[in-house]
């Protein structure tokens, strides 16, 4: 509850930031819009493994160029190169998203209490963005470092990584935190920009897909454990059949 | 209809011009009689068992905005909001948060609608050629003048500032309200103020580009404003001026 009087702002405007606001909040939507969608294919990339390893194979040998190299491997540097770009715009993200971020002791307070006092769903959605943000700030660099690293993916190689080297636990952390940010970031462009006046429905559909990819990337995730449980150390890349 | 019900209303108490008063919640209770409005409730209190509780209202329908104030968790019009509509006979009632409290459920909403005014300058400029007042006003185009009207309905009653918990953390945004008003001028072929000028006082992080889209002024409003696509459209179009800047 706040008993404080307002201080009117003087009239002439903040003149640094003018042009900046209005150029960070386009970047922020457009570099969130970006990674959204690479999510979107991404899990579902990485999840053929539950058709099977040679299906997750084929999908990984045919992103890294498997067509056009001659002993039709692909070149992994194409994920070393994504990952490099994907770098560069979370860092973008992160920091036009980060002037949105409550700096003050005063802010959280006031955030805090505003949650507590009025009931509005988005707003909570908003606040688990927020906290899903500050996780994803530190996470999701250390996934990226690991593909720019050693981009051995496959289906023995990538279930190794993730039963042996124990990238489960990042990734149980990274899976929830992503997909609420990004689901409910894509909704929040879309009204934020009036792309869209649906708003009930998009909201709808977007709890569905989180439910959805939530599904996907548990299945897989448990399918990658599943596999890695049954490879012997050392491992060998798989080659189908 | 729930009739024969009681009550229990929880109230937030606190007069800061009372030397060492302390905000406490205080329980009243009260039979529920048809078609009772919160705003009717607390009449019968005040008049029955509390002559000291403060709260506003002028009009008693949803016209002049001043009886505001947190019902269950949402920020409304107390004179708009039936007590029926709850089926836990338990109401609390919160003060608007984000303005100065007068006390218990009063708040100056006033004072701050006058700030945000001066500072966003929200009132007509009219063009050079209107300042005769002899002469004829030029006729509005009907269309343009539903438009205008739509917006303008907004009755100042500050929800939109308090459901809106980005402007509970930064003082210096601007809220909905200021927002609505200048989309409001800005569809006004009256108004001399061009985008860019507009730009300079909306398109900052205190402006436009501080929304974060949270939607409590949507979702809250009154008066059912479109605050979203209000928004939405002035931050495409002041987005838009900074391609010719
Ligand atoms: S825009 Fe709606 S919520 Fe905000 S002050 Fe006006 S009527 Fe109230
Ligand atoms: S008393 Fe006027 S709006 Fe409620």
């Amino acid at each position: 509850m706040t008993t404080k009087t307002y201080v009117p702002n003087p009239v002439s405007p903040r003149v640094l930031g003018h042009h900046w606001s209005a150029k960070a909040d386009r970047l922020q939507s457009a570099t969130g819009v970006l990674m959204g969608v690479f999510l979107l294919f991404h899990l579902h990339f990485e999840s053929s493994i539950l058709l099977g390893k040679d299906a997750f194979y084929h999908v990984v040998h045919f992103l890294e160029g498997s067509i056009f190299s001659d002993d039709g491997k692909g070149f992994p540097i194409i994920t070393q190169i994504i990952s490099v770009f994907m770098l560069a715009v979370f860092v973008l993200h992160a920091l036009t998203a980060l002037r949105r971020f409550p700096t003050q002791l005063g802010q959280w307070r006031a955030l805090q209490s505003s949650l507590n006092t009025i009931r509005h769903s988005d707003t909570r959605i908003w606040y688990f963005q927020l906290l899903t943000g500050a996780a994803l700030f530190f996470l999701v660099p250390v996934h990226l470092f690991e593909m720019i690293q050693a981009p051995n993916i496959g289906p023995n190689m990538s279930a190794e990584r993730v039963y042996h080297d124990n990238t489960w636990v990042l990734y149980a952390l990274l899976l929830p935190a992503v997909v609420v940010h990004a689901v409910f970031g894509l909704y929040r462009v879309a009204v934020k920009w009036g792309l869209t006046f649906q708003r009930h429905k998009l909201r709808r559909f977007a709890h569905g897909l989180m439910i959805y990819l939530m599904v996907l990337g548990i299945a897989s995730l448990m399918c990658y454990l599943l596999i890695g449980s049954e490879l012997t150390l050392p491992v060998t890349p798989y080659s189908p059949s | 209809m729930s009739q024969g019900r009681t009550l229990t209303f929880n109230i937030f108490r606190f007069d800061p011009q009372q030397p060492g008063d302390k905000p406490k919640m205080v329980s009243y209770q009260l039979d529920e009689t048809p078609g009772m409005t919160v705003f009717i409730a607390l009449n019968r209190l005040r008049e029955e068992q509390d002559s000291s509780l403060q709260f506003d209202f002028v009009c008693r329908a949803g016209i002049c905005g001043s009886c505001a104030m947190v019902i269950n968790g949402m920020p409304t019009l107390a004179c708009r909001t039936l007590t029926s509509k709850f089926s836990d006979a338990t109401i609390t009632l919160m003060p608007l948060p984000g303005f100065e409290l007068i006390g218990d459920l009063s708040v100056n909403t006033g004072k701050f609608m006058r700030e945000i005014a001066e500072r966003l300058k929200l009132w007509l400029h009219p063009r050079g050629d209107g300042q005769d007042i002899h002469v004829l006003e030029a006729p509005m185009d009907p269309e343009e003048a539903a438009r205008l009207y739509e917006l303008e309905r907004c009755v100042e009653c500050g929800v939109c500032v308090s459901a809106c918990a980005t402007k509970q953390m930064r003082e210096t945004f601007v809220g909905a309200v200021g927002l609505m008003k200048i989309a409001r001028f800005e569809l006004d072929s009256r108004d001399a103020r061009s985008v860019d000028d507009f730009y300079h006082v909306i398109g900052n992080q205190d402006g436009v580009f501080g929304c974060m889209t949270l939607l409590g002024c949507q979702d809250n409003c009154p008066k059912d404003l479109p605050h979203m696509q209000q928004i939405a459209y002035l931050r495409r179009k002041m987005s838009a001026t900074l391609v010719s800047c």
